[in-house]
């Protein structure tokens, strides 16, 4: 039986006085695409974070492969973050270079994965120019490429088709899609409803902090007793919620 | 130790590869030089047009009430002294522009120390001329009873002192003693003028293009903040020894070609004095220091939410750099005075004022040694500051973290 590559157990994170997340459960298998969905500021960012190692839990574990993830381990995450940017003024391989020594990978390795990818994103031609030259969905395929960086085991991507035009958005699942397939565990955080229909295998609702869904798309549905994800993430957001930091009911 | 050797050159290139930075490196010492020549020839060509425009003052009145003025002095500038009751003649003719200029010594000269001048118009450099020419006229007519040319040049320009100086007994090397350690000062300046703004620029920039995020994955705050230090300090480096070799150029030009230059203050190479203990010190505050302001700095960014914000925090520590000049007399000639005492000590004042005593040698080497440690304790304290400002505040891109926070678990 595979054991699951992403566990988080009893997690709760709270930041000054505001409470983020409280008692958060889910596990990630290989090779799977977990949908991890909630409204702007229910705490996904929150616990992407903690779970790479950036923020500290108040309380619970969080485990990729079993382990705290640390800046010593990492390289076995990619994550393209939902506040997008990297070094506008240097060049374009040189920053590919930089995250991918960051990542543990030699200075060859590196360049030879960048000039491989830049090649596959067609911008190949676009190495040696400073990020700033280039457009936004440009600059968004760099940044998925350091993202895919050093074969990583799990991969995060928050939004990462916000702002890619139609062609560019099928490359971005096209390569997803081949990293899934390769037994990559993808955590897909997205607004799209669409793409958690085509792309994912189990999903997790967040409101407020707190899992309101979670379970195979198939489970979710039928739980809900609904046909869309869409659906039900509405419905999940028009009941009342509970303030986490009073325990108080409001709407 | 991969990693931060990766955030070291990252660092340190993204700086060196602007194009901003060599053109400010070269600008610099060329704004330098053009200003010192525009100074220089400007300088000569006005007072060579002085002195062109005095020897052609032809249709100017002399007139002596005093009786100081030696009548081959005037006679030598090609003019000649005319009756003292000619005077409102003579100011009259300069009023309607009959003669250029007037120049009267009146009786009251030597109690009162004043004589008059009459000009035809308000041309500025006939004006310095006509002084020029009233002021020299006088002076070499008061020193020519003294006799020989050497005594009369001796008494115009006055001697230079060779100076002895002991100090417990033994001879000191006077001002070239405080030559080496002083440059430690110019050259804090110099990296307090163009590094530690760096650091600031650095993470403001990466806090502000967002990827911040990502580098964070993978590198302990630790290990960025002290790479990023490195790589500034290598920045720092590049740019002093960028400095030193124009100055070495610069002077192997002017010796070429001036046949040896006079330095300031008669500071004589052969007679500079390295003092180790002095060296060491100078070489020890500045480092401390640098590092402590690099911390100060980064912690200033990493709290702030944009570099416009970090900028305007910065600048108390701008002042604090700046502030022991305000002070320098006191610093210099009472160092036991307690407000010198405090500026050693104090954090944002400390680098200079050690510095500047360390150069002219008021400073004890156990006072050195103190204030070396209490640097240093802030230097950490800054980092400190710095790596947790950073763990806070790298990710808050919309609001400033608060200062207690930092202590906060």
């Amino acid at each position: 039986m595979k054991k699951p590559i992403v566990t988080v157990k009893d997690f709760s994170l709270t930041i000054g006085d505001k409470e983020i997340v409280k008692e958060l459960n889910f596990d990630i298998m290989p090779g799977e695409v977990f949908a991890f969905l909630g409204s702007n500021g229910s705490g996904k960012t929150s616990t992407v974070r903690t779970l790479l190692g950036i923020y500290e839990a108040t309380s619970g574990s969080l485990l990729v492969n079993g382990k705290r993830v640390t800046p010593k381990n990492a390289s076995n995450v990619g994550y393209l973050p939902e506040e997008r940017g990297l070094y506008t003024r240097s060049k374009v391989l040189d920053v590919m270079v930089y995250f991918g020594e960051l990542k543990g990978m030699t200075r060859e390795a590196a360049k030879d994965f960048s000039l491989k990818f830049l090649e596959r994103v067609e911008l190949a031609d676009k190495a040696n120019l400073k990020l700033k030259k280039l457009s936004g969905g440009q600059q968004q395929k760099i940044q998925l490429g350091v993202a895919i960086m050093g074969d990583p085991k799990l991969l995060i991507l928050d939004e990462p088709t916000k702002g890619l035009d139609p062609v560019n958005r099928k490359l971005l699942l096209d390569i997803v899609d081949e990293l899934q397939k390769k037994g990559t565990a993808v955590i897909y955080i997205t607004h799209l409803m669409e793409e958690v229909e085509r792309l994912a295998h189990r999903l997790l609702i967040l409101k407020d902090g707190k899992a309101r869904a979670y379970g195979t798309v198939d489970e979710v549905k039928k739980e809900f007793k609904s046909k869309s994800i869409e659906d039900i993430f509405v419905q999940i957001y028009k009941e009342k919620s509970t303030d986490l930091s009073t325990g108080v009911a409001h709407v | 130790m991969s990693k931060l050797r990766s955030v070291i050159r990252h660092e340190y290139l993204t700086i060196v590869k602007q194009p901003s930075f060599w053109i400010i490196m070269i600008a610099i010492p060329l704004i330098i030089a053009a200003v010192g020549a525009i100074s220089y020839f400007g300088n000569k060509s006005s007072s060579d047009r002085i002195e062109e425009i005095a020897k052609d003052l032809k249709n100017v009145s002399i007139i002596d009430k005093s009786g100081l003025i030696n009548k081959d002095v005037v006679a030598a500038g090609g003019l000649t002294l005319s009756e003292p009751q000619k005077t409102d003649e003579i100011r009259e003719q300069v009023r309607t522009g009959k003669k250029e200029a007037l120049v009267v010594y009146p009786e009251t000269l030597k109690a009162e120390g004043t004589y008059q001048i009459y000009l035809s118009s308000d041309d500025l450099t006939k004006m310095s001329a006509v002084s020029s020419l009233g002021d020299s006229i006088l002076k070499t007519s008061l020193f020519l009873p003294l006799g020989s040319k050497e005594i009369i040049t001796l008494a115009q320009n006055g001697a230079t002192s060779d100076v002895t100086i002991y100090k417990d007994g033994a001879e000191t090397a006077g001002f070239n003693e405080y030559i080496a350690p002083g440059l430690f000062v110019i050259l804090f300046y110099i990296i307090f003028a163009f590094s530690v703004g760096y650091m600031l620029t650095s993470v403001s920039e990466e806090k502000e293009n967002r990827s911040m995020e990502m580098v964070l994955t993978y590198v302990e705050p630790r290990t960025l903040i002290v790479g990023k230090l490195l790589g500034v300090s290598l920045v720092t480096l590049t740019q002093v020894a960028f400095f030193a070799i124009l100055a070495i150029i610069a002077f192997a030009v002017l010796r070429q070609v001036g046949g040896g230059i006079q330095l300031p203050f008669g500071i004589d190479f052969a007679k500079i004095v390295f003092d180790p203990l002095a060296i060491f010190f100078g070489a020890a505050f500045l480092i401390v220091g640098f590092l402590m302001f690099a911390g100060f700095m980064t912690a200033t960014a990493a709290a702030a939410p944009s570099s416009k914000e970090a900028n305007s925090f910065s600048a108390v520590f701008y002042i604090g750099a700046f502030v022991p000049f305000y002070f320098i007399m006191l610093i210099v000639t009472n160092p036991g005075n307690p407000v010198v005492s405090f500026l050693t000590f104090f954090p944002l004042t400390s680098p200079v004022v050690t510095l500047i005593r360390n150069a002219v040698g008021n400073m004890g080497t156990l006072e050195s040694f103190a204030a070396l440690a209490v640097m240093t304790l802030f230097m950490f304290v800054s980092i400190w500051v710095a790596v947790r400002a950073f763990k806070l505040g790298a990710l808050e891109f919309s609001q400033t973290i608060k200062l207690s926070n930092l202590f906060k678990r």
